[in-house]
This record gives C-alpha cells, sequence and structure tokens, in this order.
C-alpha cells in the first residue's frame, strides 16, 4: 500500500507552462540549444496520453515541427517529434539548462546543416570576427 | 574617450530609430508642411523609447535575456509569433529602404545611378556583419553618425526667427491648409519611427552582445539617456531646416537632394559634404541595425544561437537569416522602387508589433525571478502604463488614418 501524496509537495514547484514552455534552452557550455516548443508528457502508468486521471511526468522537452501545431493546433506525426530528455536537464530557471552539449543532440540538425552547407563555406565562416 | 565610446550603442541605436532614410525625410516633410508644429511628437517619443529601452536594457544585464526571448516566453508562441511576423517586416522594409539610402546618399556625392551603388553597399553590409567585432561598428558608425549635428548648426546658421519657430513649437496648431486627418497622420508616424520596435531588439540583444552585467546599468542608462534624446534633437533640428528654408515658400519636400539644400544654403560645400557623410554613415548604421535586428528577432523566437560575438559557424542560422534578408533587400532594389516610399508601409506594421513588444517587456521588468531586486519603481511602471495606453491608441489609429489620408499626400 503506498502512502498518499503530500498535500504541499517537497522543493521547488514548477508550473509546466509557466516554467517551462517557451523558455531558451542552453547547452552545458551555455549555447543557446532551442526554445521548449513543447513537452512529452507521460503518465506514471506508461501510458503516453495521460487524461489527468493519474499523475503524469515530463519525459522529454520537444522542439522543431511542434512548434507549428502549438500555434496552427493539431499533433504532428511521432517520427518528426526531436525530443530532448528530462533527463539531460540539470537546472531550470529563466532558462532551461542542459547537462550535454547541443551539438550531440538531434535537434540541432538544422544548425549543423546550414553550418556544414553554407556558412562554413563562405571565407571567414570559422574565424573569430577580428 | 572610453567613457564616450561607451555610449556609441545608444549613439547608434538612436541614429536608426530617428535618422534612417524615411525618418530623414518624414522629418523634412513635416518640416516643410507643418513647421514645428509636431515637434511635441518627437518629445513624446523620446520620453517613452527612453524609458523603454532602459527597461529592455536593465533586463538584458541583470537576466542576460534579451527582448525577442522575452517575447516569445510572455506571450507564447501564436500572439509572439503576430509579432515576429510584424517585426520582421518591418526590419526587411527598414533594411531595404537603407540599403537604397546609402545609394542614394553617394548618388548625391558621386553621381553615379544609385542602381550601381546598390549591391556595393549591401556587399559593405555584409562584410560587417560578417567579420566586425560588435565594438567596432558602433563606435565608427555612431561616432561618424553624429556628423549629422551639422543640421542643427545650419538652423542657427541660417538666422531664423527664434519666435515664429518657438510659436509653432510651443502653441500647435493645424496649419490653416492641412487636414486634420493629415496632421494625426504624421503625428503617428514620427511617434512609431521614434519608438519603431527594432530600436528595443538591437539596445537589449547589443547588451547581451557587449556583456553587460547588474555593474553596467550606469552605462546602460547613461546609452539610453544620451542616445536617443539627441536623436530627437536632430530629428527636431532637420525639420527646424524644413520649416526656415521651404515653408515660407510653401515648397513640399520630395528627395533627399532637398532635405540637404538647408545645411548647404548656410555652410556651402563644406557643410554639404558632412552632411552628405552623416547620412552615408546614419542610413549605414540603420541597415546594420535592421539587419542584426532580422536575425536576433528569428533566432531569440526559435532559440537559435545567435550573436556578432560568436564566429559565423557557431551562429549559422543567424547568420544565415541576415545574408538572405539583404540579397532580398537588394531585389526588392533592383526594380527600382523608391527606397523611401517603402519605409510608408512599416507604420501598418508597427500598429500590431508596438503594444506586442513593450507589454512583455513591462511585465519581465516587474519579474523578481528575472530582476531579483532591480524591478521597476512605481514611477517607472506609473510612466510606462501611461505609453501602453498611448501606444495602443496610436497603433489602433494608425491603419485607419493611412488610409483615410493616402498616407499623408
Amino acid at each position: 500500500m503506498s502512502l498518499p501524496p503530500d498535500e504541499q509537495q517537497p522543493g521547488l514547484v514548477l508550473d509546466a507552462r509557466l516554467h517551462l514552455l517557451d523558455r531558451q534552452i542552453l547547452d552545458v557550455d551555455g549555447v543557446p540549444v532551442c526554445t521548449v516548443d513543447d513537452l512529452e508528457v507521460h503518465g506514471i502508468d506508461g501510458s503516453d496520453r495521460p487524461d489527468g486521471s493519474q499523475q503524469a511526468v515530463v519525459t522529454s522537452l520537444l522542439s522543431g515541427a511542434v512548434l507549428a501545431t502549438r500555434i496552427l493546433g493539431g499533433r504532428p506525426p511521432a517520427s518528426r517529434w526531436h525530443r530532448i530528455r528530462w533527463t539531460h536537464v540539470v537546472d531550470v530557471g529563466t532558462t532551461v539548462k542542459l547537462g550535454v552539449h547541443g551539438s550531440e543532440l538531434d535537434v540541432t540538425w538544422t544548425e549543423r546543416w546550414v553550418r556544414d552547407h553554407v556558412i562554413s563555406r563562405i571565407p571567414g565562416g570559422s574565424h573569430d570576427p577580428g | 574617450m572610453k567613457k564616450v565610446l561607451g555610449l556609441a550603442l545608444g549613439i547608434l541605436t538612436a541614429i536608426g530609430g530617428f535618422l534612417d532614410i524615411g525618418d530623414l525625410v518624414t522629418n523634412a516633410v513635416v518640416g516643410s508642411r507643418f513647421g514645428l508644429s509636431l515637434a511635441w511628437v518627437v518629445v513624446v517619443g523620446v520620453v517613452g523609447i527612453c524609458l523603454f529601452a532602459q527597461m529592455s536594457g536593465r533586463v538584458a544585464a541583470v537576466s542576460g535575456r534579451a527582448t525577442f526571448e522575452i517575447i516569445r516566453e510572455r506571450l507564447g508562441p501564436r500572439a509572439a509569433g503576430a509579432n515576429l511576423s510584424a517585426s520582421f517586416l518591418i526590419n526587411l522594409l527598414t533594411l531595404t529602404a537603407e540599403v537604397g539610402g546609402i545609394a542614394l546618399a553617394l548618388q548625391l556625392a558621386s553621381s553615379v545611378e544609385p542602381r550601381l551603388w546598390i549591391p556595393v553597399a549591401a556587399l559593405a553590409l555584409w562584410l560587417v556583419v560578417w567579420r566586425t567585432k560588435f565594438s567596432i561598428m558602433e563606435n565608427v558608425t555612431g561616432l561618424v553618425g553624429l556628423t549629422l549635428v551639422v543640421f542643427a548648426v545650419a538652423v542657427f546658421v541660417l538666422g531664423p526667427d527664434w519666435g515664429t519657430l518657438a510659436d509653432q513649437a510651443f502653441h500647435p496648431s493645424v496649419p490653416a491648409n492641412e487636414g486634420h486627418a493629415v496632421y494625426w497622420y504624421y503625428a503617428i508616424a514620427l511617434f512609431g519611427a521614434a519608438m519603431t520596435p527594432y530600436e528595443v531588439f538591437f539596445f537589449s540583444s547589443g547588451a547581451v552582445e557587449e556583456k553587460w552585467k547588474v555593474k553596467d546599468l550606469t552605462q546602460s542608462r547613461a546609452n539610453v539617456l544620451v542616445g536617443f534624446p539627441l536623436g530627437g534633437i536632430l530629428s527636431v533640428a532637420i525639420a527646424a531646416c524644413a520649416a526656415i528654408v521651404f515653408l515660407p515658400k510653401g515648397i513640399e519636400v520630395s528627395s533627399l537632394s532637398q532635405i540637404v539644400l538647408p545645411v548647404a544654403l548656410a555652410g556651402g560645400k563644406l557643410a554639404l559634404a558632412v552632411v552628405i557623410v552623416g547620412i552615408v554613415a546614419a542610413t549605414f548604421g540603420a541597415a546594420l541595425e535592421t539587419s542584426l535586428s532580422s536575425g536576433y528577432t528569428l533566432a531569440q523566437f526559435m532559440g537559435w544561437s545567435w550573436g556578432k560575438f560568436r564566429r559565423p559557424a557557431r551562429a549559422a542560422r543567424f547568420h544565415l537569416t541576415m545574408i538572405i534578408c539583404l540579397l532580398v533587400a537588394v531585389g526588392v532594389l533592383m526594380t527600382s522602387v523608391d527606397p523611401i516610399k517603402i519605409t510608408e508601409f512599416s507604420v501598418v506594421f508597427s500598429a500590431i508589433a508596438l503594444p506586442l513588444t513593450y507589454l512583455p517587456i513591462l511585465v519581465v521588468a516587474n519579474d523578481p525571478e528575472y530582476m531579483g531586486t532591480y524591478v521597476n519603481g512605481r514611477a517607472t511602471n506609473a510612466f510606462a502604463l501611461v505609453y501602453l495606453v498611448i501606444i495602443v491608441v496610436a497603433s489602433v489609429a494608425a491603419i485607419p488614418l493611412m488610409i483615410v489620408t493616402g498616407a499623408g499626400s
């Protein structure tokens, strides 16, 4: 038998809408990665569409195509979700800080693509501004 | 000298807001048609932009967050997206006009067809954005742009009837041959130019580029309190020059060569050379401000890596955005469109962008999570609320007035 949940949760109480959605995500070096465009939430019983009757946990931060569905409504196909696992998050303040390098994450593929195909090919693109 | 250079960000921001090519022309048109009877609008605008630019600079220095990150976070993707679309279009229209403005100013100096100068101007802009350090960029354009002070000197040299000018400025009335709607259309155009949103985007992002911290708050305040009033004084000086030379003769200003005519009358060839240098610097500065702002707004909305302090390969999408904007600007200008006409349309987009920009700044400047003990005082909040009402009224009235007056014609 499990104990009933505490009335007053210990620790920092975060409102998912207020403190997570649309916040800037920074990587371990403080480099911007993306903005929290949406959240993936699972029920603690493992269901991927919790209906509010059970406790739920945030499992991933989402970014990319989900921005369009946040604005227009709907739900993108799961194959187009770019997830940042919640386990990578080390701090939530005015920004969400990760413990990994942004360049290792799938969500930054457009940055890498533009860098490799356009910006690095222009002379001076890989040097500090002088 | 270091203290003076420390004010370059405020001066460059203000030049881009008050003395870009569209405003140079608008100020001269207003002077030639209404004398100084709209000077009070510039005062109202200067106070407003000082208030909100100072807030955005303080938020950036204390929390390290630039303005569009805050807009996205507080308004959510829909309202922030609407603001982004409007602000981005204002940036792009202004950038296009400025590149054309550089070409027109260089044409005055060289008599070479502007369309030959346009690609040269755009390439020079891109090279500065691509390779130059932020501090060098703001110092050079800010200081050279100061040569526009020659407009203020010209007012004194022309030896006007000070009583008439003071009467126009302190007892404003609509001239008999102009309609009330036109008067208020220009009032909103001048107010919108003073409060144009890319100023706070650029100023707050510049504060992040310069790595301002809490200890730099005095510098931020000094930047705001020197830069914007200076921009305001120069824009009134341009109107005064036009009011002295053109208003009594009933000549309406329509081109850049007419704007510099009072200066040439006052100071001859030398003054003309100085003013042309000033106009090239001011339009170049405004073009840098708007091209960087287009990168800043999109990158901050999307959460991309941005900033001139990073090498371009580390802020790839930010730099690609600016390259595309410059290419679009050149493409539009090559159709021989009149660059000065382009900025008139940005009034329309200001209607959406102004309230959606300044409300989130005010909200976050009051949020202790971001600001700690540096939240707004009561007086600042009271002023800011009054200004939000003015901004909403101006933005609601902008489009109807533009349609009724045929954009002030």
